[in-house]
């Protein structure tokens, strides 16, 4: 699944953010987007995720305006980012529960569980997260991206707050995902963390986007 | 898209301006020139300006409800200039409606205020229509014109039920079907005209401030200076 | 279900937040207090100024509750994952609606032995009356509510541009209730004034259907 974002502009009242940027997200790609603090990186996750509507330019999936089958490419993406999207007076399998139940993922209680094994948040997945540290609260971010077992992930920050046991859980998601036709979106100021897993990296600058080597 | 609008809209809002005064004028000595009413005497003259300001009321809010309307299907920003302009402009077309009941009523009810269903409604459109400005000014550019649609199409398709329910919880007082002399309603119709093309010709200034605001912000500009904006309006 | 997830996991949320709880029992009594103060001691129509403080109250901390739901959606931006879930945004605001109806039944429940007994007023016999009155009165009140809270978020001052918003709107629906309970409550024939029923009826199925009209669009306007 090819998810293709096509001269996007973007402005907040006056201030442009995003002027004609495009990229492409390919299947067994991790590309990592990079620039400074206020460069648009967030805004351009939000429009791709199908978030925010761009005020020019389009987003495609599979050449398809996202716009026209909303849900389905909804159910396809997988988002991660700083804030946890999650409710902080529920437990984690209460939340992985629910948005399972939302988006149609049969047997989330078991899934749930599963992914929160995965990422070594079995003993907690009980207790109400509100008291979470923050690298437990992204494990639990992590889950819920991958509930629906995406075929594009969108992860904005993941490393942030990660321990390096941490930090290793996201990048063997992304590694498993590389190998399984994943297409991922990753944004991370601190690049190193991604060594290895990243395919092609991408600058913002500008409301532009720069094929970087 | 240019700061500029285009020819022909610049010479119609012309001759609009033209027709809007002359009407006008027109409507107000023919206010003047109208017979004293019998029992009111000069202070029922208030009706030739307060009627036609509740008609045109409505209207600036049902264009507000329509252009609601358009702009959740076609998302194009000139709905949303429309539909807040034509808003604006009602909102003090209903301020002139709030005003001049009560004078009215005071000489007519010999009470400030009543109860009655047309004044009630009317008060409370007129909350809904100021707290609707106050949403709109303090919401951020993308959610602003969906939000704003949703309220202008909200309160319109409300108000059949406010209007029939006030009317039915205190039965109504307002003159409807007024007995009228032939030239008292021939000064009514002329006052209608005036305020209506009135209206269109506020609601074009305002409409061409949303597009140069619109201009501005798609030339990239930081924050429009409000001494630019002024200058090209006048 | 998509509905009754989203009211049980509301409902939850509500119920695990024992200080928004208290908060909101607390502040709707002190409201009944204060107008049964300013009506009384003694009370020239116990049967009408009751039902004027009950429906008073129970609308001004309704606010508070319709609010609180959407502050939940908003504060780790929970509201997104609802959106990228891909459920059905009516679905979502059916679930809403229905917390928002639980809660402020119970707020209705508290209020109204408070209420029957500062003024005095109500019969076992009225009880099944008034609570239809509520029924109908509270669920054109959380549809509107819902719908308006949900165009009200994220902004400052909330609580009161949604009451500028709510209260002129729902004139029709706080006549009725009102005119209806102090019927009930033995202040006038109750046939007199049974043909409320049907405008807060309509209110209430007008408040639905424009939310099943323009609610993805409120879901979907984002910054």
């Amino acid at each position: 699944m090819i998810l293709r974002a096509e001269a996007v502009h973007k402005r907040f009242d006056d201030r442009p953010v995003l002027s004609g940027v495009s990229i492409t997200l390919e299947p067994g790609h991790v590309v990592l987007l990079s620039g400074a603090n206020g460069s648009g990186k967030t805004t351009l996750a939000r429009i791709i995720s199908t978030l925010l509507p761009p005020d020019e330019g389009q987003v495609t999936m599979d050449d398809v305006p996202v716009s026209e089958r909303r849900t389905q490419v909804r159910r396809a993406i997988g988002f991660a980012s700083h804030a946890p999207l999650l409710y902080l007076a529920l437990t984690p399998v209460e939340n992985l529960e629910f948005f399972a139940r939302l988006s149609g993922v049969r047997d989330g209680r078991r899934r749930a569980r599963a992914l929160l094994e995965r990422f070594g948040l079995g003993y907690a997945a009980d207790r109400p997260i509100a008291h979470f540290s923050r690298g437990m609260l992204q494990r639990v971010v992590l889950c819920r991206s991958l509930l629906n077992d995406p075929e594009v992930l969108i992860f904005d920050e993941p490393y942030a707050g990660l321990d390096d046991a941490g930090v290793a859980a996201v990048n063997d998601v992304l590694t498993e995902g590389k190998a399984r036709g994943r297409a991922t979106l990753l944004i991370a100021h601190d690049k190193e963390r991604g060594e290895g897993v990243i395919t092609r990296t991408v600058r913002l600058a500008n409301g532009r986007a720069q094929e970087a080597a | 898209m240019t700061t500029e609008i285009p020819v022909w809209w610049s010479r119609g809002a012309r001759w609009l301006w033209i027709a809007a005064i002359a009407l006008v004028l027109c409507s107000f000595w023919l206010v003047v020139r109208a017979p004293v009413e019998a029992i009111m005497g000069p202070v029922q003259k208030i009706v030739y300006v307060h009627v036609p300001s509740a008609i045109v009321t409505l209207l600036a809010f049902g264009v507000t409800f329509a252009a609601g309307i358009a702009y959740l299907s076609t998302k194009q920003w000139i709905w949303d200039a429309i539909g807040a302009a034509s808003c604006e402009v009602g909102l003090v077309f209903a301020t002139v409606v709030m005003i001049t009941g009560p004078l009215w009523a005071r000489s007519a009810w010999n009470t400030w205020w009543t109860w009655e269903p047309r004044l009630t409604t009317f008060l409370i459109l007129w909350i809904l229509y100021a707290g609707y400005q106050v949403i709109r000014s303090s919401l951020k550019s993308g959610s602003k014109r969906t939000i704003s649609a949703i309220m202008g199409i909200v309160f319109f398709a409300n108000l059949p039920v406010v209007w029939k329910s006030v009317e039915w919880w205190r039965g109504s007082l307002h003159p409807k079907n007024v007995t009228m002399s032939p030239d008292m309603r021939q000064v009514l119709l002329v006052g209608m005209a005036a305020w209506f093309v009135f209206y269109l010709a506020t609601f074009e200034r305002r409409l061409r401030l949303e597009w140069i605001r619109e201009a501005r912000s798609r030339e990239g500009h930081a924050t429009a200076d409000s001494a630019f904006l002024e200058a090209r309006v006048r | 279900m998509i509905f009754l997830v989203v009211m049980r996991k509301d409902l939850k949320l509500f119920v695990r937040d024992a200080k928004f709880l208290a908060t909101l029992g607390l502040f709707s009594a002190s409201l009944v207090l204060i107008l049964s103060v300013a009506f009384g001691p003694i009370f020239a129509q116990p049967a009408r100024e009751a039902a004027a403080t009950v429906w008073a109250a129970l609308f001004f901390a309704g606010v508070l509750g319709l609010t609180r739901s959407l502050e939940l959606e908003g504060e780790s931006g929970a509201g997104d994952a609802l959106r990228l879930s891909g459920a059905d945004p009516f679905s979502l605001y059916i679930g809403k609606t229905l917390a928002n109806f639980a809660l402020l039944a119970a707020v209705f429940l508290l209020l109204l032995p408070l209420t029957a007994v500062f003024f005095d007023v109500g019969t076992l016999r009225a009880l099944p009356g008034v609570l239809g009155v509520a029924a109908l009165a509270l669920i054109g009140y959380s549809a509107w509510g819902t719908l308006f809270a949900a165009l009200a978020r994220g902004l400052q001052a909330r609580e009161l541009l949604l009451s500028v918003l709510l209260f002129p709107s729902l004139v029709p629906l706080w006549i009725g209730a009102v005119k209806l309970t102090h019927a009930y409550w033995g202040g006038a024939p109750v046939d007199e004034v049974k043909d409320w029923v049907k405008v807060m009826a309509v209110m209430d199925v007008l408040g639905l259907a424009l939310a099943a009209w323009l609610y993805e669009a409120v879901q979907e306007a984002a910054e």
